[in-house]
C-alpha cells in the first residue's frame, strides 16, 4: 500500500513503508546487460566487415587493429604529451566557462537590468557557430594553447550562462511568497529557494557545455596547432593511419562519457529527494 | 470586555495597474475587530477582496487608506507575529517534512534545540508523526497541507491566516481536515482568519463569519455562530447550522446579483 493513498490517522506507524519485495534482476541491471550485448555485437560485426574486406579496412580499420594501435601509442611519449596538452586546454577553458558563466547567468536571472544589458549579446552569440571565429582567434592568440582555451571557453560558456538564467526565471513564485511571509531576506530567498531549484538546470548547462567544449578542443586543434589529441588525430587520419586516428576518437569519446557520467553522479546526489 | 487582537479601521486597498495606471478599489472602508483566540471565517463572492484583505493583514500590501492594528501596533510589513497557510502547500520539494516545517523557524533565524522540538511537536499535532523524513512528493495532498499548517504553526504566531487551505482537496479529505483543524485549533486557540468559498465550512469552523461583498470589496455582515464547541461533523445536520448556512447563502446571492452574475 502506498502512503499516498492513506489519510494518516494519528497513530499511523511507519510499518507500511517496509514492504519486502521478492528479489529479482532489477530493471537497470537488465538494461545494462542489453547494452553490453549490443556493443559487443557491433564490435564483432565491425571486425567481420573489416576482415572480409567488405569495406576497405583503410577507411574503417577494425577493433583488433585499434587495440593494437592503442598498445603502441600508449607506450609513446608524444601521445601522452598530446593528451596532457589537450587536457590542460580543456580544463582551463571549461573551468573559466563555469566560474564566469554560472554567477553571470544566475545574476542575470535575478536582476532584470543586468539581464537586459547582457541578453542581446548572449542570445546572439549562443546561436553563432563559434568555430567560425577560429581564424580570428588563432590570429589573436596564436596557434598554441591560448587559442584553444579561448575556443573551449567560448563554446562551453553560452550554454552554461543560458541555462543558469533560464533556471532563475523558472523559480516558483509561490515558494518565494511563502518565504516572504516568514520575513525572509532577499539573500535567504536566494540561498534556500533560488540556488537549490537551479541545480538541475546548472548541471544540464554544464553537460551541454562539456559536449561543446570537447568539440572545441578537436576542431581548434585540427584547424591550427602543434600538439594535442586533435592534432594527433588529424595527423593520423591524413597519413591513413586509421587505427591510430580511431584511438584518438575513442579517447575523446571516453572523456566525454566519463565527464558526463560525473555530472550524472553529482545530479543524483542533489536529487536524491526526487521521485524515481 | 475582551482584548482586541486585530482591528481594521477605515481600511481601503487600491490596486494600480502598472501599465494603464487604472485603479481598482479592492477594499473600501473595512471596519472590524477580532478578539484574542477567535476563529474568524471570511466568505464572499469571487473577487470581493478576501485574499486582498488577508494579504494586507500579512503586510504584503499597503493600505491606501486606514490602518490595521495587531496587538495595538500598526502593521507595516510581514512579521514574526503572523504566519500564513496558503491555498497550495508551497513546500520545498527537496526538503523532508521536518526540514519543511523548520523552514519558517530557519528564516526567522531561531533554529535551536527548543524550536526543533517544537517543530516535531507540531508535526505530531497535525498527525504526521512517523513522516518526518518523508519528502513532499511522497505525501498526499491532504498530508502536504498538514505540513503547510505545521510550518505556519511552529513559528508560534499570534495570528494565523489561512487562504482557502482546503480548496484543492477532495470532499472527503476536506471534511476530515476541517475536523482536524478544529482539533488542532482547540489545542492552540490561536486567533485565526480563514478564507473559504464553502459556506458550510465557514459555519462549521468559525466563531464569527464575515460576509464580504464586491465592487468595491466591503464587509456586508458579521455573523456570530453560536454553536457550542467542540463541534462534531454531525453538527452540520443540526437545524441551527442549516439556518446559518441559508442566511449566509442569501447574503452572498444578493451580493453576487449586484455584481451582474447570478
Ligand atoms: N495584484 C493585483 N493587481 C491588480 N488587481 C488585483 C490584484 N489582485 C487582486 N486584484 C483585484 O482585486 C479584487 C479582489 O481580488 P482578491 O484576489 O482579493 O479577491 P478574492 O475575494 O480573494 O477572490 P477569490 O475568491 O476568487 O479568491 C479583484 O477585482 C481582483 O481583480
Ligand atoms: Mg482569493
Amino acid at each position: 500500500m502506498s502512503k499516498e493513498e492513506a489519510i494518516p490517522m494519528k497513530n499511523e506507524t511507519s510499518e507500511q513503508k517496509k514492504v519486502n519485495r521478492p528479489k529479482k534482476i532489477s530493471k537497470s541491471q537488465k538494461n545494462f546487460m542489453i547494452s553490453v550485448v549490443s556493443v559487443l555485437a557491433f564490435l564483432i560485426f565491425w571486425e567481420i566487415i573489416s576482415y572480409l574486406q567488405i569495406i576497405n579496412p583503410l577507411f574503417i580499420s577494425s577493433p583488433i587493429g585499434i587495440i593494437q594501435a592503442a598498445g603502441i601509442l600508449f607506450t609513446d611519449v608524444s601521445f601522452w604529451t598530446n593528451i596532457r596538452v589537450s587536457a590542460y586546454e580543456f580544463a582551463v577553458g571549461f573551468l573559466l566557462a563555469i566560474i564566469i558563466g554560472i554567477p553571470m547567468g544566475i545574476f542575470a536571472g535575478w536582476n532584470h537590468t543586468f539581464n537586459s544589458i547582457i541578453n542581446p549579446f548572449v542570445s546572439a552569440l549562443y546561436v553563432t557557430p563559434k568555430v567560425a571565429l577560429l581564424p580570428i582567434i588563432i590570429i589573436a592568440f596564436g596557434i598554441g594553447v591560448a587559442s584553444k582555451i579561448v575556443i573551449v571557453f567560448l563554446m562551453a560558456f553560452f550554454p552554461i550562462v543560458m541555462s543558469a538564467t533560464k533556471a532563475m526565471s523558472t523559480l516558483d513564485q509561490n515558494l518565494i511568497k511563502t518565504a516572504r511571509s516568514f520575513t525572509a531576506t532577499e539573500f535567504q530567498i536566494f540561498k534556500t529557494i533560488a540556488l537549490p531549484s537551479t541545480v538541475p538546470f546548472l548541471l544540464n548547462g554544464i553537460r551541454l557545455g562539456l559536449g561543446q567544449g570537447l568539440i572545441a578542443i578537436v576542431v581548434g586543434e585540427m584547424y591550427a596547432s602543434t600538439a594535442g589529441i586533435g592534432y594527433q588525430l588529424t595527423n593520423a587520419g591524413q597519413n591513413l593511419k586509421t587505427a591510430e586516428m580511431f584511438v584518438g576518437v575513442i579517447v575523446i569519446a571516453g572523456t566525454g562519457v566519463v565527464l558526463t557520467g560525473l555530472v550524472g553522479l553529482i545530479e543524483k546526489r542533489f536529487s536524491s529527494w526526487k521521485p524515481e | 470586555m475582551t482584548q482586541q487582537k486585530l482591528t481594521s479601521q477605515f481600511l481601503d486597498v487600491t490596486y494600480v495597474n502598472n501599465k494603464t495606471g487604472d485603479e481598482i478599489v479592492a477594499l473600501k472602508n473595512i471596519n472590524l475587530s477580532i478578539e484574542d483566540g477567535e476563529f474568524i471565517c471570511i466568505v464572499g463572492p469571487s473577487g470581493c477582496g478576501k485574499t486582498t484583505f488577508l494579504n494586507t493583514v500579512m503586510g504584503f500590501i499597503k493600505p491606501s487608506n486606514g490602518t490595521i492594528l495587531l496587538d495595538d501596533t500598526k502593521i507595516e510589513g510581514p512579521g514574526r507575529d503572523r504566519s500564513m497557510v496558503f491555498q497550495s502547500p508551497n513546500l520545498l520539494p527537496w526538503r523532508s517534512v521536518l526540514d519543511n516545517v523548520m523552514y519558517g523557524i530557519e528564516l526567522q533565524k531561531r533554529v535551536s534545540k527548543e524550536t526543533k522540538a517544537l517543530a516535531l511537536q507540531y508535526i505530531e499535532l497535525v498527525g504526521l508523526k512517523g513522516f518526518e523524513k518523508s519528502y513532499p512528493h511522497e505525501l498526499s495532498g491532504g498530508m502536504q497541507q498538514r505540513v503547510n499548517l505545521a510550518r505556519a504553526l511552529s513559528v508560534e504566531p499570534s495570528l494565523l491566516l489561512l487562504d482557502e487551505p482546503f480548496s484543492a482537496l477532495d470532499a472527503q479529505t476536506r471534511e476530515f481536515m476541517q475536523k482536524e483543524l478544529l482539533r488542532i485549533w482547540s489545542q492552540t486557540r490561536k486567533t485565526s482568519i480563514f478564507i473559504t468559498h464553502q459556506i458550510d465550512e465557514a459555519v462549521y469552523l468559525a466563531d464569527r463569519v464575515f460576509v464580504f461583498g464586491a465592487r468595491p470589496g466591503h464587509l456586508v455582515e458579521d455573523i456570530k455562530i453560536e454553536l457550542e464547541r467542540p463541534r462534531e461533523l454531525k453538527v452540520k445536520r443540526d437545524a441551527r447550522f442549516t439556518e446559518y448556512v441559508d442566511r449566509i447563502w442569501d447574503l452572498i446571492e444578493k451580493e453576487s446579483s449586484k455584481q451582474g452574475f447570478s
